[in-house]
């Protein structure tokens, strides 16, 4: 029995390997995981009310500082909103002038598909499985934020369910862009929960808590699967170094990796 | 053993399964996780013996691998021989032994470990061997606080057999 069980495991690791999201056995698989689906949120609500009752005693040791922090950059924000709101008219009205022909943008050209994650990253793969899938719109490569910002894309996808690969993952690299100088690079997983903005050449000026934001596509004929101006997080420090061909820039992550809950699939939205 | 343990030892891998994928895989403690797909294997195995302890690990893994969306036989592989040696070591010297389901535990969850690392590394993938070598401890010391209510409650479930009920390793002819 040991040994036909081992074989029928190898069997199974083999073809789920040579055709990972397609496939007879990819559609058994989707027909499992839609029928798990049900127990796993049902246990995920069952439990959450515990988890929120452990964060909120957690954090009510840091409330009174943290408070004071969020009140400070609320006024900077509010600040920061008047002064994108005029810019932004300006912006309107200069596209309509010159008949600018623009790509997708985040977020007007989205919807979101917001749903629920069933199961967590372990050890080995960055990966989530998230309650929503191809039937509510989300297709390979859809990306997927939280409230905070971008977390990772679709990689497998399921009728009922689908799996993201978070960035994370050391396979995951993000054209991205430092919006208050300009600079770009790829956002790649760096030490102890950072990231690292990499490929920046050493002459850029790239200063602590720049905001950095995906790229998006630059040329039609090599779409990106993030659109233009997903936040992904601020500069933490920028240096060059005498060894390194690139200047070593490190970023904090808005996005809380260990502690995912509800997020949102960006479909494209039809174009009325 | 009967269908009706067959189908106790089922659903009770089917809820631990489902326990592990939405619960008790966010509770990470200093790198470590609580397995407790792992911990109600072993008890099921203990107490049902190796052909148990191989049939559970594959089902457990299965369910593993489907909720997860990962390759699927992986967990299966890993867990099939988990059971099976857990069963094993039920059905012959750790039959009567107070510290066998701990022992059992600390073991295997350093096995399963490193049989799943190998496997990554084989297949491939990342294989962090630092962050599964740091997080062991955390998670012996997480596995075995759940090893005494988890074996509570599958041994309330499976009562424990004769000895006479165990496959017997030889047989005398003559």
């Amino acid at each position: 029995m040991l040994v036909g069980l081992v074989l029928l495991a190898l069997v199974l690791l083999t073809v789920s390997f040579r055709s990972p999201t397609s496939g007879a056995l990819h559609s058994a698989q989707g027909w499992g995981a839609a029928a798990l689906r049900p127990f796993q949120v049902a246990a995920e609500r069952v439990a959450r009310p515990f988890g929120d009752a452990y964060d909120w005693a957690a954090g009510l040791a840091s409330a009174k500082s943290e408070n004071e922090k969020l009140r400070k950059q609320l006024r900077d924000a509010t600040a920061t909103a008047t002064a994108n709101a005029d810019a932004r008219q300006q912006l309107a009205e200069l596209k309509r002038l010159m008949h600018y022909e623009g790509l997708k943008s985040f977020p007007n050209d989205y919807r979101a598909v917001n749903t629920t994650v069933i199961s967590f990253p372990g050890t080995f793969a960055k990966q989530v499985t998230i309650a929503a899938g191809s039937d509510d719109g989300i297709a390979l490569n859809t990306p997927v934020v939280t409230a905070d910002g971008l977390i990772g894309h679709v990689t497998n996808v399921f009728p009922k369910t689908a799996q993201v690969t978070l960035l994370t993952d050391p396979s995951s690299s993000v054209p991205a862009i430092d919006v208050t100088h300009g600079v770009t690079g790829l956002i790649q997983r760096g030490p102890q929960g950072t990231f690292i903005l990499n490929r920046v050449p050493k002459d850029a000026v790239v200063e602590k808590g720049d905001l950095i934001v995906t790229r998006g596509t630059v040329d039609r004929r090599y779409p990106d699967y993030y659109p233009r101006g997903i936040q992904v997080g601020t500069v933490l420090s920028a240096s060059p170094s005498d060894i390194a061909t690139f200047l070593t820039v490190q970023v904090t992550p808005f996005a809380q990796f260990d502690s995912l809950d509800a997020v949102a699939a960006l479909v494209p939205a039809k174009r009325k | 053993m009967s269908a009706v343990d067959g189908l106790k030892a089922a659903a009770l891998l089917f809820v631990a399964a489902i326990l592990q994928l939405s619960i008790f895989s966010q509770a990470r403690v200093l790198g470590g996780e609580p397995d407790l797909l792992l911990v109600t294997l072993v008890a099921v195995a203990l107490l049902r013996g190796s052909l148990f302890g191989a049939g559970g690990g594959f089902f457990g893994g299965l369910i593993l691998d489907t909720g997860t969306l990962s390759k699927l036989g992986l967990s299966s592989l890993v867990l099939t021989v988990a059971g099976y040696w857990i069963g094993r070591y039920g059905e012959t010297t750790g039959r009567d032994r107070r510290h066998a389901p701990f022992l059992s535990v600390a073991t295997i969850t350093a096995l399963y470990s490193f049989g799943v690392l190998v496997v990554h590394f084989v297949l491939g993938e990342p294989a962090p061997a630092g962050a599964v070598f740091r997080g062991l401890l955390p998670s012996i010391v997480l596995n075995l606080i759940l090893t005494a209510p988890t074996y509570w409650l599958v041994r309330r479930l499976l009562r424990p057999l004769d000895r006479g009920d165990y496959a017997t390793e030889v047989q005398l002819l003559g």
